[in-house]
């Protein structure tokens, strides 16, 4: 250990070692730690570099609102994460910290240079300098200054942890466990409330943790909160946002200060939801402005009395204090108790009151009122302080090696802004509070400006003999903005915070402004001359302080990300080799492959095995709904293009739904199974879309019907029998339903029993072939597969997938909504008027058919295309035009909407979107490609079978 | 023949045991949705007591909704004929999982948004864990049962079983 670390004090464990490295060097120090204290006890001041100039940073803050000690951990592959503060960084044994933004090494930095130019690098810089040409922005201009600001680098590999998420509820939920949040806590769980109290921190005490005085209180307190059975309390758990309700994000890092992270989560993401919200969070010192306040051993009075206090480690051996504000004598009377060499206390003041001056004079600290640090001496570290009386005189140098900064306090309202509180400024404090909010809040403590750090001057930056546009003052330290950039920005006109913010970035870096912000605000209006209040504030929105993508998304990462649905027949599919695809939320098998098959030779084997035997389909999918009560008819009526009354029990009809504006969004056939019975079928992708349509319509439109929808997709498996040997596989299982072409034709239901399982029973095609679809009780969709493929096997049983499917109904011209439409086709464009029940008097959509530009001439109409060279499959989307030689941009007449070799032709068939389609039957069109342009012919879509002879059977 | 079609369940038919808290999938069961303007109309529909209070339990009938209920039956109870109201066979659509144990809120908390702490015994609603839909009951104070659609409880027990095991 250095000769950093007091003797004694503290609240670190000095029995318990902590052997980590920085950069690569060793070094140590005990639990309790936070990096920043164990570094700066190993006598580190260097910590990064800056943003934009490359300079030189130590450690400003104690806390959450660090601006410059930015620090990447490494864990090793898949666990690195950069920008972490240092001050929140526990030590563990085997911490391996590394520096940011710095190349070769964080000593020596090339890229610093940038400092020596800054006088050339002024707000909006980039902007002004990088407009010509303006096509180098994005491929050079942008990527080279990328390289040259930034802050860590984002992890290249996947993140290997995984994380838990929660909701939580409570009475009253306390955010922020320092004096007045604990307190609040005590008060509101003695009521018998559920509370719940969360600190940012590893412990709970906040700024009680570096006033040994108070510690004995704290420890009864922690006891009194950890004892009761309605108090959760929750450590280094982070309250990011505020949201509607008193609902609050926060969230919980489980692992991060761990040596071993085991394998649970390494965060927890809490949504909780809360009666009544009451914000502790503190207030932030605020810096002083002068040149050279950001050199590595300047930074925050209380800062530098936690460290002492709460880590006991000592910043300097000889520190010099700067205050305009009473706190800053308190805090350093207080580290010179405790063993820390103070040299000098400056105060920009002339009238600090005497029982304040009187503790320093007693520990015979030398005193300079109404004087100024006005240069620091040192790149790398503090050397010496450049001093003046504030009228100029008196030039002097002290020498010292740490300069601590005290000039005020900011109450920390990140969460009321995010709750859309008002807030109201105190000229006294020199800051904004907390003033009203619509939710059930309150703030307590310092966050609502009521603290005990005593008084203080208020001094925009302080007074200096040099010239100002020399100085490099910093206000935002992590974006590297100076009082001279503020000033700038004024000057060129800018009058409104919210521009002066984007103009010079100043409070738009990670940290959100916590150590800027007001210092900002009052450089501007000082040089607009117009009170703060008039020139605006900015807004904090969440998150209050950085958080990992992976605690947001929560659990929702690998399988659990969302759910995969799977059908009662995907087992079998998996393990008979079948290729799947996603369709919606479902897998489905999209082809199955026998040994040595490529995709094409399996799905125009399984096209053929359907056209001459039987083929095998899971069609448990599709979207299915039960439409039930006296209206049913009435409703179906309403809602569906074509006439549904007249259906009898018993039979089918293929049903086109329209939305308001006349376009089809759905389609499916459907069965009439009793009076006041249907079952619906949608696709696969628009069942929840068209229930909530039709509930919609029910609910809001027609509330005087008696019907009621349900949805029974994942009641029934279902499973498509399809070709000419379907019935003779059906026969043997099928118990009180007559197959017979003469009772049983196509389009129509039965209910009946198959395998002694009850079954709705449906003669229905979507391949043109006889065929079946059997709807059973899902639980038994595998074992009747099974049992069908045993029974089928001596008539040549193929499963077919999804893509023989697709293959199959283009063949006979059969559309499918989403691919063949794209939302702007009408039942016209689609060939399908005649599902059109024009002498109905009303169904959703009819209005919008007789629109002008729905029945103007030139619309785009679904047809078919033969491409003259028969072995050409064309790629789907392909742009279509009359001419391939006209100049480009050429007339796009329309585009191919499905295409595929039809193993059943012997050739390619393709579908397509053209305009006026309908009347172009035998012209020939082009498909421009990369290659040369395809000639095809327009043809009817009915490729196969057109006059249905195959169908009924 | 009904005995040679087996059923198949999409999860695990063994409870999964973690600390303080079991997860298990219910027994097969019939499952009716029953819609209807009253409940006085499914009470003589049904000849039995009906809750017409939503969120509310009797004879294993929830009231989920406006003319909205949820009759759980023992497995092989049958349609009820020539009812005057609409009832829907959704026996095969939701899988049942039953949550057990001191850990049980804590375990359903962890996607579900409701207070589960101040829900109930016999209390049943339509809720969500994180995007899925679920139904559930409290069945006891240490006991929920939870419906879920037949394809999305793979996920749900994946997630529970996760969370439980965290």
């Amino acid at each position: 250990m250095s000769g950093y670390r007091l003797a004694n004090g503290g609240r670190i464990d000095r029995g318990v070692r902590r052997r980590f490295t920085f950069d690569g060097r060793p070094f140590e120090g005990f639990s309790g730690d936070t990096l920043a204290s164990a570094l700066l006890a190993g006598g580190v001041q260097l910590f990064g570099r800056s943003f934009k100039y490359h300079r030189p940073r130590g450690v400003l803050g104690a806390g959450s609102e660090e601006p410059n000690a930015l620090i990447s951990v490494n864990r090793g592959p898949g666990r690195f994460t950069p920008n972490l503060r240092a001050t929140g960084i526990e030590v563990y044994e085997g911490l391996a910290a590394t520096s940011q933004n710095r190349w070769p090494s964080l000593r020596f930095d090339l890229a610093a240079i940038n400092d020596r130019l800054g006088m050339f690098f002024p707000a909006g810089f980039y902007n002004k300098t990088f407009m010509w040409p303006r096509s180098f922005w994005e491929t050079l201009y942008e990527p080279a200054i990328r390289r040259m600001a930034g802050l860590g680098n984002p992890p290249t590999e996947e993140d290997r942890d995984h994380y838990a998420a929660t909701y939580a509820h409570c009475e009253c939920l306390v955010i922020g466990a320092g004096p007045a949040g604990i307190e609040a806590a005590l008060e509101a769980a003695s009521t018998g409330k559920r509370v719940i109290l969360v600190d940012e921190q590893d412990e709970a005490g906040g700024g009680a943790m570096s006033d040994p005085a108070l510690w004995p209180w704290l420890e009864r307190s922690i006891a009194t909160l950890a004892g009761a059975p309605n108090v959760t309390l929750l450590t280094r758990t982070t309250a990011f946002g505020y949201y509607h309700d008193n609902f609050i994000g926060a969230i919980e890092r489980l692992t991060d200060h761990l040596a071993d992270i085991g394998k649970g989560p390494r965060e927890r993401l809490w949504r909780i939801r809360a009666g009544e919200v009451i914000l502790a969070q503190g207030a932030i010192e605020r810096p002083l402005v002068f040149d050279g306040n950001d050199t590595p051993g300047v930074m925050l009075a209380s800062a530098a009395r936690t460290f002492a206090l709460r880590h006991g480690v000592a910043v300097g051996r000889s520190v010099a204090l700067m205050a305009t504000h009473d706190s800053g004598w308190r805090d350093i009377v207080a580290m010179a108790k405790a063993g820390v060499g103070v040299c000098a206390v400056i105060d920009a003041r002339t009238n600090v009151s005497n029982d304040v001056q009187a503790e320093a004079k007693a520990l015979g600290i030398p005193v300079h009122l109404g004087q100024c640090v006005i240069g620091v001496k040192g790149r790398h570290a503090v050397q010496a302080i450049e001093v003046a009386s504030t009228d100029g005189s008196r030039r002097r140098t002290i020498a010292c090696d740490a300069l601590l900064m005290a000039g005020g306090w900011t109450p920390t309202v990140h969460l009321w802004s995010h709750a859309r509180g008002s807030l109201a400024w105190r000229d006294a404090l020199g800051a904004y509070v907390p003033e009203t909010c619509s939710e059930i809040v309150r703030c307590v403590g310092a966050c609502a400006g009521t603290w005990d750090f005593g008084a203080g001057g208020l001094i925009n930056t302080l007074p200096s003999p040099k010239p100002s546009h020399r100085a490099r003052a910093f206000v935002d330290f992590q974006n590297d903005v100076t009082a001279k950039d503020i000033r700038l920005a004024v000057q060129e006109g800018f009058r409104s915070i919210e521009h002066i913010k984007r103009y010079t970035t100043t409070g738009m870096a990670t940290d959100q402004g916590k150590t800027s912000n007001l210092n900002g605000l009052r450089i501007a209006s000082d040089a607009l001359a117009r009170p703060v209040t008039d020139i605006g504030l900015t807004t904090f929105r969440p998150p209050y302080t950085p958080q990992s993508f992976g605690a947001l998304a929560g659990r929702a990462q690998g399988p659990l990300f969302q759910p995969t649905r799977k059908t009662p027949i995907d087992g079998w599919a998996e393990e008979h080799g079948a290729v799947f695809e996603l369709v919606a939320q479902w897998r489905r098998a999209r082809y199955f492959p026998k040994p040595g098959e490529d995709m094409h030779v399996a799905v125009n084997r399984e096209c053929r095995m359907v056209r001459q035997a039987v083929g095998i389909f899971d069609a448990s999918t599709l979207g299915k709904i039960e439409v039930v009560g006296p209206d049913a008819a009435e409703f179906l009526n309403r809602m569906y293009t074509n006439p549904w009354k007249s259906l009898e029990p018993g039979r089918c009809r293929y049903g086109l739904l329209l939305r308001e504006d006349g376009f089809i969004t759905d389609d499916g056939v459907s069965a009439r199974l009793d009076d006041d019975r249907f079952h619906l079928t949608t696709t696969t992708g628009g069942a929840t879309r068209v229930l909530n349509m039709m509930e919609d319509y029910l609910q809001t439109e027609w509330p005087d019907l008696d019907v009621w929808l349900t949805s029974i997709t994942e009641q029934y498996a279902v499973i498509a029998l399809q070709g000419p040997m379907a019935r003779k596989v059906l026969e043997p299982l099928v118990e009180g339903i007559d197959l017979s072409p003469g009772a049983f034709p196509h389009m129509a239901i039965r209910a009946g029993r198959i395998c002694g399982i009850p079954t709705r029973l449906f003669r229905v095609s979507f391949t043109g072939e006889l065929g079946f679809e059997i709807n059973v009780p899902t639980a038994f969709g595998r074992a009747l597969w099974e049992r069908l493929m045993a029974e089928g096997q001596h008539h040549g049983i193929t499963p077919y997938g999804t893509e023989a499917m697709h293959v199959l109904r283009a063949e006979k011209g059969f559309i499918i909504v989403g691919q063949d439409t794209d939302g702007t086709v009408t039942p016209y464009d689609a060939g399908l008027g005649w599902a059109v029940g024009t002498k109905k008097k009303d169904f959703v959509g009819k209005r919008s058919l007789a629109r002008p530009d729905i029945v103007a001439p030139g619309r785009k109409q679904l047809v078919g295309l033969m491409t003259d060279d028969p072995n050409l499959v064309l790629e789907e989307g392909a742009q279509i035009v009359a001419d391939p030689k006209q100049a480009v941009p050429m007339t796009m007449l329309g585009h191919v909407t499905s295409s595929y070799w039809s193993e059943t032709l012997g050739r390619s068939i393709a579908l397509a979107l053209v305009a006026g389609g309908h009347g172009r039957t035998g012209e020939t069109l082009y498909i421009p490609m990369p290659d040369r342009a395809h000639s095809v012919k327009v043809c009817s879509r009915l490729f196969h079978d057109a006059e249905g002879a195959r169908l009924n059977v | 023949m009904s005995d040679v079609l087996a059923r198949a369940e999409p999860i695990p038919t063994a409870p999964w045991v973690g600390r303080d808290v079991t997860i298990r999938l219910a027994p097969p069961a019939a499952r009716f949705s029953l819609r209807a303007r009253k409940a006085a109309d499914v009470q003589d529909a049904l000849g039995r007591e009906v809750t017409g209070k939503i969120g509310t339990t009797i004879n294993g009938i929830a009231c989920l909704g406006p003319e909205e209920w949820l009759w759980r039956a023992p497995e092989g109870t049958a349609t009820p004929a020539n009812a005057r109201i609409a009832i829907t066979d959704i026996g095969h659509r939701h899988v049942g999982l039953i949550v057990e144990g001191p850990r049980a809120v804590s375990v359903l908390s962890a996607g579900c948004p409701l207070d589960l702490a101040t829900f109930e015994v016999g209390r049943a609603t339509r809720t969500v864990f994180e995007t899925v839909e679920i139904i559930i009951e409290r069945e006891a104070p240490d006991r929920f049962h939870v419906e879920v659609w037949r394809s999305l409880s793979v996920w749900l027990w994946m997630v529970l079983t996760t969370t439980a095991g965290d």
